[in-house]
């Protein structure tokens, strides 16, 4: 059994629908990563995981998450406390506004081991995460605010905390974006080691898919609220089916790739909601025929284990 | 000769702290920085945050006064003009900024911002040519002429730089300073506008001071790059050449660290330990020592001067052959 099981969740908005019949899973110490531009529904579908979006304004219209087996959308709230942190933590884009300002961070790593595990709620705990992360001196800096802390240090810590509860499954939604490149590479590192020592499965959220090949075993990329494709990493780089994942590895530059000109997708990034009717990619892709705008296509198996949501890709 | 020259600039702003502001320091944030740029020439200048790519920017346009060196603009320095004759030369020298946001008045409609730059200028001429000419620009960016009467809050992102680049324009200048000119936007969206600007450099020999985080773009759009580091510039040359043998230590560190999507193509990564240090405490002797995976004792002391270590390539480190 998997992990975690997502089949055909639907997310709506008030009128519009977020997140439209997403279906994921990930295996125990896998690492999946879901790739997306802005406003494709790439973290309210990992914010679902633990049910932590607000209802109202979001309403979860239909399908179903399994998360070890429980049913995350029909659980009770003491059952959803239990499963917040102990089973599922979050690492967010922005460290410098997830960590409270006013508390020490050592005091917030002991917060968060005090919920989840109150026999190791010690000093000695505090500084194995510390160092665990890779924070040099943790002695000092167990008694620092967040804000004496540098960007990548803060993220650290914010990843302390959440490996804190000793979860199965860390979602990681765009741990890496407000960082400089250089301390990406850090975080990305310190990802993948965790990873490989405690075995823990990891959801990683981007819309950088250089970051992709670096951590994940499998893909799935989303766009204007469905999945397009998804497959096993190596394999989804090097071959893309779908016209907008090959749209988005050719629309990028790359360093050592000598090109006159970028191939540049056409049009914006559909708003939230604001979907077009037939095939969502039809008003930009490159290979669209007259009767796309009319399809609804489907995800289907095309070779392997990839799926891709487009009747004219080829395997 | 160079369109625009810069020499020795310095930009040191003082640490104020305690009850009364007392200057208690310095940041460098750009210490003795020289290059020059050719007309219709793209020049990248990629560093991390807080390097000071950002106030060389500035500085080279006069947006903030240098604290010493020579800014130089067609041979003229313009470090010596009063504040009129400082406005009349800013139509050769335009900014295109990061955040689309931010940089376009809500209150104004595409057709003010634009034709603001037109006005004070004294370009616009009639009503109907500035019209005209507003619409010009605003298909020469690849927008309908028609948006002119909306507002900035009625485009994406996307389109709102190309407003931004549409403005810069409508003077003509010379040399545009682009300050990361794309990296607010979605990725399926960047290459729209880095296709753009090649082809306004290339129907209008443009210039480019292109600033940039992103070492690809960088290298996708300009000739020559200036690596910075903690106010100073570490290495220096033809942007290929450094992409494919960099030097400096930490020009190598950048390249190996930018992500990389063809998972055959995968180089072997370097890690920087440590974070970049603050620009008020900045180290001793070669400000990359603590970070360096190669640092000798000497590079704790000695300060490395930028020096031409190969034909037309400049690196700032002692253990550079």
């Amino acid at each position: 059994m998997a992990l975690l099981e997502i089949s055909n969740l639907q997310i709506d908005f008030g009128a519009t629908r977020a997140v439209d019949g997403v279906s994921l899973a990930i295996e125990e110490g896998e690492c999946l990563c879901l790739v997306g531009e802005s406003g494709c529904g790439k973290s309210v579908t990992a914010l679902s995981i633990a049910r932590l979006l607000a209802t109202p304004p979001a309403r979860y219209a239909g399908g179903e998450i399994l998360l070890q087996g429980r049913p995350v959308l029909r659980l009770s709230q003491r059952d959803l406390a239990r499963l917040r942190g102990g089973v599922v933590s979050y690492v967010f884009q922005d460290p410098a506004t997830s960590l409270n300002p006013v508390m020490r961070v050592g005091a917030q790593i002991r917060e968060s081991l005090q919920l989840h595990r109150p026999a190791h709620a010690t000093d000695a705990e505090i500084l194995r995460l510390l160092r665990l992360v890779g924070i040099p001196a943790p002695e000092s800096r167990v008694r620092d605010y967040p804000h004496q802390l540098s960007g990548g240090m803060q993220q650290r810590v914010m990843i302390a905390m959440a490996l804190a509860s000793e979860p199965k499954l860390l979602v990681a939604d765009e741990p890496t974006t407000a960082l400089d490149v250089t301390i990406q590479a850090q975080i990305i590192e310190l990802l993948r080691e965790l990873q490989g020592r405690l075995g823990m499965s990891i959801l990683l959220i981007t819309h950088n898919l250089g970051l992709v090949g670096d951590l994940a075993h499998r893909v799935a990329v989303m766009y204007a609220g469905q999945i397009v494709e998804t497959g096993a990493a190596d394999e989804l780089l090097r071959r893309p089916r779908h016209p907008y994942t090959q749209a988005l590895i050719r629309s990028v530059p790359e360093i050592g790739r000598e090109r006159k000109r970028l191939q540049a997708i056409p049009g914006t990034v559909p708003s939230l909601g604001n979907w077009p009717s037939g095939c969502r990619f039809a008003p930009r892709c490159p290979v669209a025929r007259p009767e796309c705008p009319t399809l609804q296509p489907q995800l289907l198996p095309l070779s392997g284990d990839r799926l891709v949501r487009c009747p004219f890709s080829e395997a | 000769m160079a369109l625009l020259e810069v020499e020795n600039l310095r930009v040191h702003f003082p640490v104020k702290q305690g009850l009364f502001a007392r200057t208690t320091g310095q940041v460098k944030a750009v210490d003795n920085v020289s290059f020059t740029v050719g007309p219709g020439e793209a020049v990248g200048l990629v560093g991390e945050s807080g390097c000071g790519k950002t106030t060389l920017g500035r500085a080279v346009l006069r947006l903030i006064e240098p604290t010493s060196g020579r800014v130089a603009f067609n041979g003229e320095d313009i470090g010596k003009l009063s504040a009129t004759e400082l406005r009349a030369r800013r139509r050769q020298f335009q900014m295109i900024f990061q955040d689309p946001f931010g940089s376009l008045n809500p209150r104004m409609t595409v057709s003010d911002i634009i034709g603001e730059a037109l006005d004070i200028h004294g370009l616009a001429g009639t009503r109907e040519e500035r019209g005209h000419r507003i619409r010009q620009l605003l298909h020469g960016v690849g927008l309908e002429p028609e948006y002119a009467l909306r507002y900035p809050h009625e485009f994406s992102g996307g389109q709102r730089q190309r407003i931004g680049i549409a403005r810069a324009l409508a003077v003509e200048p010379k040399l545009i300073v682009c300050d990361e000119p794309v990296s607010a936007l979605d990725v399926s969206v960047q290459a729209q506008v880095i296709n753009l600007l090649q082809d306004l450099q290339q129907e209008r020999t443009l210039a480019y001071l292109f600033i940039s985080h992103d070492l690809a773009v960088v290298e996708h759009l300009c000739r020559r790059l200036l690596v910075m580091y903690l106010g100073r510039v570490v290495e220096a040359g033809e942007v290929k050449g450094i992409c494919r043998a960099p030097r400096h230590p930490y020009t190598q560190a950048l390249i190996s660290a930018v992500p990389v999507v063809d998972p055959d193509s995968k180089r072997q990564r370097i890690v920087l330990s440590g974070d970049i240090p603050s620009p008020i405490h900045p180290p001793s002797g070669c400000p990359f020592h603590t970070r360096c995976p190669v640092a000798e004792a000497r590079c704790k002391i000695e300060v490395p001067a930028l020096r031409e270590v190969s034909p037309g390539r400049w690196a700032a480190c002692h253990l550079v052959e």
